[in-house]
């Protein structure tokens, strides 16, 4: 295997260009307006809630759907021509998979529908698969089915690799076995796309990570960067007696603030700050508990935030 | 695509109870007829004594079946699991995944005709020329076609769910009402006159025609061709819709 280098005269096209693309279903935009570019390399996460448009965003990606409006390229060209030249190797996130027939014979098959396939044996062992084979794909577990999809991903010498939700139904274990099979890949030069709904799993793997929600792209950056932004705390106290409300509002990193009777909530960009200063007001909480937030929680703290900082 | 065709082929002929439906039981199913039957008995309107009438019927039959229940419930399964998305991501052309579930249920087909024949020739003394028994092979062979179409069909338009009570209903109504299981000079004349535009019917009617030394009659290659540009042309519109909503 050699590291990838760019074709001559592909050196302008990017490996995934979205420009203004949108797909709805009824009423429900499932992806609003969405422009990106990927270049050779990356290892990408497209972070979001469940329903963010994760999902239609491969799909469109992979010429699985066809968008409404805008255009989605793939190394300058349909999504369908960059998967007939072999360059795009996916895994979707429940792709069914050819029962009655073996594991071997499966890879075989995605091997030999491949225009530069590897060896069956060398793809059933980097997938960690070799040892089962000979046993029917439909008596398989869930996370063995995952890397089984995994091997038909990557049968081939494929340029960009897009992986939807991939460790669904992998323990621990596996999951961390997954991903370093994953960087390998990477390493060897390919641009990788992965969708995901953890961000621990984004920060892990991702030199890149976009956040998507309800369609559109929230934040596009470095793994760090998100997770400044989605770090947000949501703190809770009790206080007894009078209870002095601007000097609680006026708390650093507060991004809401809530008191009903004697209890107090707020959610805050940096807990440590936010309690330090609450002693420094010299009140005495009680019952004081900090938790992070969901992913969704923090996307819609976020959301909030942009939504109040345009206004 | 040989490699999606090779595969479908062998877990084809791994599927013992699919090979049994198609390969054994038409066999089974005309020694049950034609048993009791002795070489005199002839079948009203054709001259062809019944075994010999019954051989082209149930060799039909088996290659219906081998056709049909394969396509049908397999294309809607793995419609709803998600295999045919996944074949998308593949260089493999759009139409190869059915190209190869037809090509594959070609080959079972082919079996289920010929054992028919064998056992007709050996168990009930049935005689024809070597040019009638090519040709018999080639006619029933060539003419599953019209149904693999259909099954392709029933494949993309029911759910994984209906589709086996939907390709049930189909399977048995094109068998009695094209008299694959018994001669349709037997039904009421009010029956007959429907049976006549059954596929199945004139499906069998080709090779009948073969039997008695004529050429198969215009009319049921007519009506084949009809049901066959109707299938094909079913098959490949539901097939677009559903590429465009996968």
């Amino acid at each position: 295997m050699t590291t990838k280098t760019a074709a001559p005269g592909a050196k302008t096209a990017p490996v995934v260009g979205f420009d203004r693309v949108s797909k709805a279903y009824g009423d429900v935009r499932a992806v609003d307006g969405l422009t990106l570019e990927l270049h050779p390399g990356e290892t990408v996460a497209l972070l979001g809630p469940n329903g963010a448009g994760k999902s239609t965003t491969l799909d469109l990606l992979l010429g699985l759907k066809q968008a409404d409006g805008g255009e989605v390229s793939v190394f300058g060209t349909s999504p369908r021509e960059a998967i007939v030249a072999g360059r795009v190797g996916a895994m979707l996130q429940s792709g069914g998979l050819m029962d009655e027939v073996t594991v071997g014979e499966l890879v075989g098959l995605a091997c030999a529908l491949h225009p530069r396939p590897y060896k069956v044996s060398d793809v059933l062992a980097r997938a960690g698969i070799a040892q089962i084979a000979s046993r029917k794909v439909n008596k398989l577990s869930g996370g063995q089915a995952q890397r089984v999809r995994f091997a038909l991903a990557t049968a081939g010498d494929s340029d960009l690799i897009v992986l939807d939700e991939p460790t669904t139904g992998m323990d621990v274990t596996t999951r961390q076995g997954f991903w370093a099979t994953m960087r390998e890949q990477a390493d060897q030069g390919r641009t990788v796309l992965f969708a995901t709904h953890y961000l621990e799993e984004a920060d892990a793997v991702a030199d890149r990570v976009l956040v998507l929600h309800r369609g559109r792209l929230l934040a596009d950056g470095t793994a760090a960067e998100i997770k400044a932004k989605a770090g947000a705390r949501r703190i809770s106290f009790d206080l007894e007696g009078d209870i002095d409300e601007p000097a609680l509002r006026a708390l650093p990193f507060l991004t809401t603030f809530d008191l009903s009777g004697q209890t107090v909530r707020i959610q805050s960009a940096d807990a440590d700050a936010t309690v330090h200063a609450l002693y420094g007001l010299g009140v005495h909480p009680r019952n004081l508990e900090v938790a992070g937030l969901g992913l969704e929680q923090a996307f819609v703290a976020i959301t909030a935030a942009e939504e109040a900082r345009t206004k | 695509m040989n490699s999606l065709i090779r595969l479908e082929l062998a877990r084809a002929l791994r599927n013992r109870k699919f090979l049994f439906f198609s390969v054994i039981y038409p066999s089974v199913l005309f020694l049950l007829i034609a048993g009791s039957a002795d070489a005199t008995t002839r079948v009203g309107g054709t001259g062809l004594t019944l075994p010999t009438y019954m051989m082209v019927s149930m060799a039909s039959f088996g290659a219906l079946t081998a056709v049909l229940m394969g396509n049908s419930e397999r294309i809607a399964k793995e419609r709803e699991s998600g295999w045919v998305r996944q074949l998308r991501l593949t260089t493999l052309p759009g139409r190869g995944y059915v190209l190869a579930k037809t090509a594959s249920a070609a080959v079972v087909s082919l079996p289920s005709i010929v054992v028919v024949f064998a056992v007709a020739a050996a168990v009930k003394g049935v005689r024809l020329d070597a040019w009638q028994w090519l040709a018999l092979t080639g006619a029933i062979w060539a003419g599953s076609l019209v149904f693999a179409a259909l099954g392709v069909a029933i494949g993309y338009l029911a759910s994984g769910d209906a589709v086996r009570p939907i390709t049930m209903i189909t399977y048995f109504g094109l068998s009695i009402l094209g008299g694959l299981w018994m001669p349709t000079t037997t039904f009421p004349q009010w029956l007959q006159d429907i049976a006549r535009w059954v596929p199945t019917h004139a499906y069998a009617a080709l090779g009948q025609a073969i039997e008695q030394s004529q050429a198969p009659h215009a009319k049921d290659i007519a009506v084949l061709a009809v049901f066959f540009a109707l299938f094909t042309g079913g098959a490949a519109w539901l097939y677009r819709k559903d590429t465009l909503k996968a």
